[in-house]
């Protein structure tokens, strides 16, 4: 019991010291300001639909997230604040959580939020298709009275987790989907929802307008009149958009990189790097354990000490990445552990296990292998071919394939079909199932993406993964986490090569941005415009 | 009318052939639409397969297409939520506005040009047009995009950054029409300059070749104003391969440029056709593609015609 005191009290005091400088600033901050209209991107493209119920990747993840609410919010430092949520109660047991609902909490079509739509929501929409495993121990949810939701389970889920997928999970009007099928819902495209903003108009190819919410359960917020979403394809594009003064704040990685410190030096914009932290962007190798070769533990090793993963960040990401340690992300203070085993840059100590692997060199080459590399992001060509030069240095010969999306998609997660795989993840912090389904038994599923392709299996891994996903006791939770890292940073069968740092650009006149966890999925109620 | 019933089998084997490519993509719809919906559960991947009927064979898929097609109705994306009709309506005008402005931009700046060129040539004019031409033509589409804006929306402020109307914007029809236009200018600057750089070399071409010819000596001998004789004489005759080339290009109509809408954020269907091949959302694709066939085969029916017209020594056989 002391010792989860004093893990907290450490974790508290990390966390408190980070902010410090947001603090100081927060303290001379002005009072925010009522009114005005900001124009919003984010460095990709125009989504399929606005609102996707199960993912749909970012594009509508940016844009369902002002209309839809959730019952709780993680915020920068790791606590969880509540949304449309008062309370979030653990049982002793941790079979059970009491979820308090706010009232006075309306639809933007004047319905109120009472505890059946969050069951509904629940056990129809989240754990059968946008939670799906996370909530694989929820058997059922009680509502005893109009704002009390008992979530009963069959296994315990550890809090932290719990409270992670009501941070996630959006809270759909059951009187709207409820007897319809949820994925082709026409009201996808004009969704409903509690949020602070509420939807106006989507011209296709354009933007997509929202308006103020004014019967916002917090009746002071949003600050903001309008909300103007709007995509460009092109980054020299957005940068001219900046300077034009025709869009005001920009997420995730919207400019060329040079281009952040162009317009940072003329003084009118600033970048911001908080906000991302639920979203742990990584770029990883992986190595298909299905094929000779590769499935060879020193094999995988000597090819990791082949890789240079400064130059990368220094050449491929400009910086703008470092380079990563262990399979947690340096972000995640709960659960990050440098003291794993490390694969520096050596290639002396790459020929060497190479040899000792069996494969020596041998008119020149040691083996060739087939190097697939996902070109959804244009980083990922240049990584394909530095990773194929780090290769041929050690005599290794490589056949690069540097793939689009959809065939990305069915090469490595389809067919199985690569030798060594370079592809991208965004992990929450919390590790189950996000990054712990790539390395389990069950996280094999044949055509499904961004799972264990690498056919890795190992029975202790599982009952490890299995442990800490039902284990309540935070410190214990991280001894598990640690183990299963250093399982999984000796056996490499997948493993991250840089953690991509993502950047917001603004404008200075924009305020109150880049808070909480993951603040492009937020509803942005708290931000607004300095005249 | 036997060219319209000629049309009927090309733009069938169109349907058939685009068909043909998109399935021998490796990666197809159910790959991107599992990927991005986060699908784990095998049962949930066979209900999609079945939803998006690919659970039957290709040529039964075709057939089924085929007649879909001959009712009029062109298919559902699931990735849009939508009819397809719909999703390419919502696009369409804005290709429509871009295109035919920068053709006529092409047409009216490049056939000027070229005449100008011919008329003075050896002079320091026809070679600087000729330079431009040449300019125009190298220069990549999305850096001369891209400079323009610079210019004309940073660093001068005239002209809006992309997009193609001002969110918000309230007034009368004239105050929107200015303001498309405003927001037009750029992309059409962008694509019409390309294009126009082939017309004027076309152009002056033609013109020299006419104007050896012995009608135009005789009716500078007759005492004709040279302006006249330029513009009466000798440019309906020349425009010949001029129209060749632009008939060409109204088939081009349709597709839009991927490019140019990239730079300028417009709202056309070059991107929405870009990202359907990007996603294997066939049903679009086929949809894009068969009415590019069809706008192709009408444009080049009315060329035929205008040719008549132009030159009544080449007769529709």
């Amino acid at each position: 019991m002391s010792l989860i005191r004093l893990l907290s009290a450490a974790a508290l005091l990390v966390a408190s010291a980070l902010p410090l400088s947001a603090a100081a600033a927060a303290a001379t901050e002005p009072a925010a300001q009522r009114g005005g209209t900001l124009t919003a991107t984010w460095g990709g493209l125009e989504p399929q639909a606005l609102f996707v119920p199960a993912g749909g990747g970012s594009s509508p993840f940016f844009t369902s997230t002002k209309i839809l609410e959730r019952l709780l919010r993680l915020e920068g430092d790791l606590r969880f604040t509540p949304l449309l949520a008062d309370s979030v109660k653990a049982a002793p047991d941790f079979k059970s959580y009491t979820v308090k609902i706010r009232r006075g909490v309306k639809f933007h079509d004047g319905r109120a939020l009472t505890a059946d739509d969050v069951a509904w929501n629940a056990l129809e929409y989240w754990k059968p298709v946008s939670i799906g495993v996370a909530l694989k121990a929820l058997r059922t949810v009680d509502t005893p009275d109009a704002q009390t939701a008992v979530f009963r389970l069959d296994a315990p889920i550890p809090e932290f987790a719990f409270k992670s997928v009501l941070a996630t999970a959006l809270v759909l009007p059951k009187h709207l989907y409820a007897g319809k099928d949820i994925i082709t819902n026409p009201i996808n495209n004009t969704p409903v929802g509690t949020g602070p903003f509420k939807y106006k108009t989507w011209v296709r190819g354009s933007h997509v307008e929202f308006v103020r919410n004014e019967s916002y359960w917090r009746p002071e917020l949003p600050y903001l009149d309008r909300l103007i979403i709007r995509w460009w394809r092109d980054p020299a594009s957005r940068a001219a958009a900046l300077e034009a003064g025709e869009l005001d704040i920009a997420t995730f990685n919207p400019v060329p990189v040079p281009e952040v410190a162009r317009l940072v030096n003329g003084g009118r914009f600033v970048v911001d790097k908080r906000g991302y932290e639920n979203s742990a962007w990584v770029s990883t190798i992986e190595f298909n354990q299905r094929r000779d070769i590769v499935n060879n533990r020193q094999v995988r090793q000597g090819i990791l000490h082949a890789i240079n993963r400064k130059f990368i960040t220094d050449t491929v990401y400009f910086k703008q990445a470092r380079p990563a340690v262990s399979p947690f992300s340096s972000v995640n203070r709960l659960f990050h552990d440098p003291n794993v085993p490390k694969y520096p840059f050596d290639p002396v100590k790459a020929g060497q296990l190479l040899d000792a692997a069996g494969y020596p060199v041998k008119d020149g080459s040691r083996f060739t292998v087939n190097l697939v590399s996902a070109g959804w992001f244009e980083e990922n060509v240049k990584l394909g071919q530095v990773i194929k030069q780090a290769l041929e240095d050690v005599k290794i010969k490589v056949h690069l394939q540097i793939l689009d999306r959809p065939t990305s998609l069915k090469r490595i997660y389809g067919d199985y079909d690569y030798d060594i795989a370079l592809s991208n993840n965004a992990a929450s912090i919390e590790p189950v199932p996000s990054l712990t389904q790539f390395y389990t038994t069950d996280g094999i599923v044949k055509g499904a993406a961004f799972r264990n392709a690498t056919g890795f299996s190992r029975p202790d891994v599982d009952s490890l993964v299995f442990k800490l996903s039902t284990e309540p006791q935070p410190a214990k939770r991280r001894q598990l986490a640690t183990e299963f890292a250093r399982i999984v940073s000796t056996e490499v069968p997948l493993v991250p090569l840089v953690e991509i740092e993502p950047y917001t650009v603004a404008h200075k006149k924009v305020r109150g941005h880049s808070t909480s966890a993951n603040f492009m999925g937020e509803g942005w109620a708290e931000v607004w415009i300095a005249k | 009318m036997r060219r319209l019933l000629q049309a009927l089998p090309l733009l069938l084997a169109v349907v058939v052939v685009n068909f043909g490519l998109i399935q021998a993509a490796p990666g197809s719809f159910l790959d991107v639409m599992t990927a991005e919906q986060q699908v784990t559960d095998p049962a949930i991947i066979e209900r999609l397969r079945v939803a998006y009927g690919m659970d039957q064979s290709v040529s039964v898929q075709l057939w089924r297409y085929l007649q879909s097609v001959l009712q009029l109705d062109l298919g559902y994306s699931y990735r849009h939520n939508a009819p397809v009709a719909e999703v390419i309506g919502a696009h369409l005008p804005a290709t429509l506005v871009l295109m035919l402005s920068a053709i006529g931009v092409a047409v009216l700046v490049g056939c000027t040009a070229g005449v100008v060129a011919a008329v003075k040539v050896g002079s320091w004019w026809d070679a600087l047009i000729s330079a431009a031409a040449v300019f125009f033509f190298a220069a990549p589409g999305f850096w001369l995009g891209i400079m323009l804006m610079v210019l004309f929306s940073v660093k001068l402020g005239w002209l809006p950054v992309g997009g193609m109307q001002t969110i918000g914007l309230d007034g009368g029809v004239w105050v929107q029409v200015l303001d498309l236009l405003r927001h037009m200018a750029l992309p059409t600057l962008t694509l019409g300059l390309f294009y126009a750089a082939l017309y004027a070399r076309v152009t002056r071409a033609s013109m020299l070749e006419v104007s050896r010819l012995d009608f135009v000596r005789a009716a500078r001998a007759r005492g004709l104003t040279p302006l006249r004789v330029v513009v009466a004489h000798m440019l309906r005759n020349a425009l010949l391969p001029v129209v060749t080339l632009l008939a060409l290009q109204l088939g081009t109509v349709l597709g839009g440029s991927v490019v140019v809408e990239a730079v300028f954020s417009w709202p056309g269907i070059g991107s929405v056709l870009f990202d359907s091949v990007t996603s294997r959302n066939y049903p679009v694709v086929l949809g894009v593609l068969l009415l590019s066939a069809l706008v192709v085969t009408v444009a080049n029916l009315l060329v035929d015609i205008l040719y008549t017209r132009l030159d009544p020594r080449v007769r529709v056989r």
